[in-house]
């Protein structure tokens, strides 16, 4: 289906317990390919660099991540165009990043982060400096996995959810529609 | 402490709590949780569930350095922290290593070969029984042996003893005493069971016989030797460290390790795992049979068990040697075995929570069982406290499976599958101990439990 607006991944009840879960399942299938994770802790070289950002209130806590604006400040305020759209999802490409942080301040949801940048297990350096290059790190829905996003998959409490407005509208004006038709007025 | 909760890192989810099986874990939901530990059995099933990372963002840069110091890891190691985590004892280990001295003995128990490979980027379940003996040497350990060996000696002698009880009245139904955080639970919540432990020491104790057979036949002094054990276990360290498991003289098993410490211990040491060559264990305490390896699993123990048992009380070659009846994950399940003119009635417990039922079961005279297996650990050691932490909960299952089938797999590919039949089992019998059950047996292989209340402070 050719869709008009992005889907997004959101904290939808108030299950979450807190567990990181989330992050870590983020942080790993994220590093499979290029920094050698595997299935086990143990074949962890990096600092965990989650795309999502478990967040505390006083009484509960939620997993607060991007919602794939339509207009997306983080997108139109990149200097070094290393934001762009992709299949529908803002996507960071770190290797153009220069993080100058303009998204973070952008961002009115505080879904984005710096964040040290890994290669093959190692930390990249920066061109002509031993310091670590950074990058914005956001959710990216997971692209180009099958499952679809891992955090939505592994949450124990089934507390975050991969939402399409489209279909949920849809969804609410048929319900809505059904109602109407029972109250006689038509 | 063995277990331990990080109070900076632990975000109060419970998720812990949820898994421990002696419900230790006590704290308001979104605080962090304390340990009780008059109940805690040290099985590690916590640390294996909690993914309260150190995190660069909440904690701040410098935190994971300061908390990988404080819980005395190696620099080497990169991977993240969590909120719970176990003693590290690879500083002890490396001392052992360095002092030209000391003669290192190091054995591996069974579900460390199907772990192992897992933190080096292996396939789940891969069987890496070779490859972990090259490793072990290659760090300097003067003798590579293994608990597999034990486990077969465990067997002719818990088997004995079983025959011994059912023969001649004695307490029944007799349960295994090869998992420390079963033996403690036991210890501290049913001390009215006690009769009904099998007097035999687990496995890692009965290497109680390397500072003595294991000294005798190399002409070591056993005052200098050092016995390290690699266990998938977090409770394994307690069991080492009880004041009675010192029969040979000294303390007989120095220090325990878990199958991710030793992981660690190679990355250290700048061994690339996955390039090792094959190599055996040394003999003749490192020769093991199908039956030994097969102690890594729910089921296992019960298995070799009956391997054996069959054929010393009947004479006859047991018809099938994979005893199907007693294989699976259900959490408690029984078989009837004709063995002879005997009905051998046998139960296995997987998961310490599915034992009470048993037990009260037991105590209200409606237990009618010859001899019963139990395990803390979900599907056995092969889930241990101590093994490769997995990344995804979700992969937990498939996990659990693909050690066992390794398990199994491996036991299979072994040349001799029954304990009794291990030439170095004979050996041992022949020239050192003389009979299963008899007095030197008795002396090193064999413990009374419930003695001490002092056990559980450490």
């Amino acid at each position: 289906m050719n869709k008009n607006l992005s889907s997004f991944v959101v904290a939808c009840n108030d299950q979450c317990t807190g567990c990181r879960a989330c992050e870590v399942a983020c942080f790993t299938v994220h590093n499979q390919k290029d920094n050698k994770v595997a299935y086990t802790v143990g074949t962890v070289e990096i600092p965990v660099t989650p795309r999502l950002f478990l967040t505390r209130l006083d009484e509960s806590c939620l997993p607060v991540q991007c919602k794939q604006c339509e207009d997306a400040p983080c997108l139109n305020s990149c200097t070094a165009k290393a934001i762009a759209r992709v299949d529908g999802v803002v996507y960071v490409n770190e290797d153009l990043c220069i993080g100058c942080k303009n998204c973070m301040m952008a961002c009115p949801f505080g879904a984005m982060e710096m964040l040290p940048i890994a290669k093959k297990g190692q930390a990249v350096k920066q061109v002509g400096s031993d310091e670590i290059r950074k990058s914005a790190y956001k959710c990216d829905l997971c692209i180009g996995l099958e499952d679809g996003p891992a955090c939505v998959r592994t949450c124990p409490h089934d507390v975050l959810k991969l939402v399409n407005l489209e279909e949920d509208g849809k969804e609410k004006k048929i319900k809505a529609a059904v109602a109407l038709t029972l109250t006689g007025n038509l | 402490m063995i277990i331990n909760i990080d109070k900076d890192l632990c975000t109060g989810c419970r998720e812990c709590a949820e898994v421990c099986p002696a419900s230790a874990i006590e704290g308001e939901k979104g605080q962090p949780q304390e340990i009780n530990y008059d109940k805690c059995v040290m099985c590690g099933q916590c640390i294996q569930k909690c993914k309260s990372y150190v995190s660069l963002i909440d904690h701040g840069v410098g935190v994971y350095e300061a908390k990988r110091a404080e819980r005395h890891l190696p620099e080497s190691v990169k991977e993240p922290l969590f909120a719970a985590y176990n003693n590290c004892n690879l500083d002890k280990v490396k001392a052992a290593l360095a002092d030209k001295n000391t003669i290192t003995v190091v054995q591996c128990a069974p579900a460390v070969r199907v772990g192992i490979a897992e933190d080096f980027g292996g396939e789940l379940g891969t069987v890496a029984a070779r490859k972990m003996a090259a490793a072990l040497r290659k760090i300097g350990f003067d003798r590579v042996y293994d608990t597999n060996f034990e486990a077969d000696l465990t067997i002719m002698e818990e088997g004995t003893e079983l025959i011994k009880r059912v023969t001649e009245g004695g307490t029944l139904p007799m349960f295994t005493s090869c998992c420390p955080a079963w033996v403690s639970y036991l210890e501290r919540n049913y001390p009215e069971l006690q009769a009904h432990l099998s007097t035999c020491k687990s496995p890692q104790q009965m290497g109680s016989i390397f500072k003595t057979y294991g000294a005798e036949i190399d002409q070591f002094d056993p005052a200098k030797m050092y016995v390290v054990s690699v266990m998938p276990c977090t409770c394994k360290e307690f069991e080492c460290n009880r004041e009675e498991m010192n029969s040979s003289g000294y303390q007989d098993v120095d220090v325990a390790i878990t199958t991710r410490e030793l992981a660690y211990l190679i990355k250290d040491m700048d061994i690339d795992f996955n390039a090792l060559p094959e190599e055996d264990f040394d003999q003749p305490l490192g020769l093991y049979t199908g039956a030994g390896t097969i102690f890594g699993v729910t089921g296992g123990v019960m298995e070799a068990a009956i391997r054996t048992g069959y054929e010393l009380i009947t004479g006859q070659p047991i018809p099938a040697v994979d005893v199907s009846a007693v294989r699976g994950s259900d959490i408690f399940r029984t078989a009837t075995l004709q063995v002879g003119d005997l009905e051998l009635k046998v139960g296995i417990v997987t998961g310490l929570k599915n034992v009470v039922p048993v037990l009260e079961a037991l105590k209200a005279g409606k237990l009618d069982l010859h001899f019963i297996e139990v395990m803390t650990c979900p599907v056995g050691c092969v889930s241990g406290g101590g093994q490769p932490k997995l990344l995804l909960d979700s992969e937990r299952d498939a996990a659990y499976e693909a050690r066992t089938k390794g398990t199994y797999a491996h036991d299979a590919e072994l040349p001799i599958r029954k304990s009794h039949e291990n030439p170095a089992i004979k050996k041992i019998y022949d020239d050192y101990l003389l009979e299963p059950n008899g007095e030197k047996s008795h002396h090193l292989l064999h413990t009374k439990y419930c003695i001490g209340a002092n056990n559980f402070k450490k």
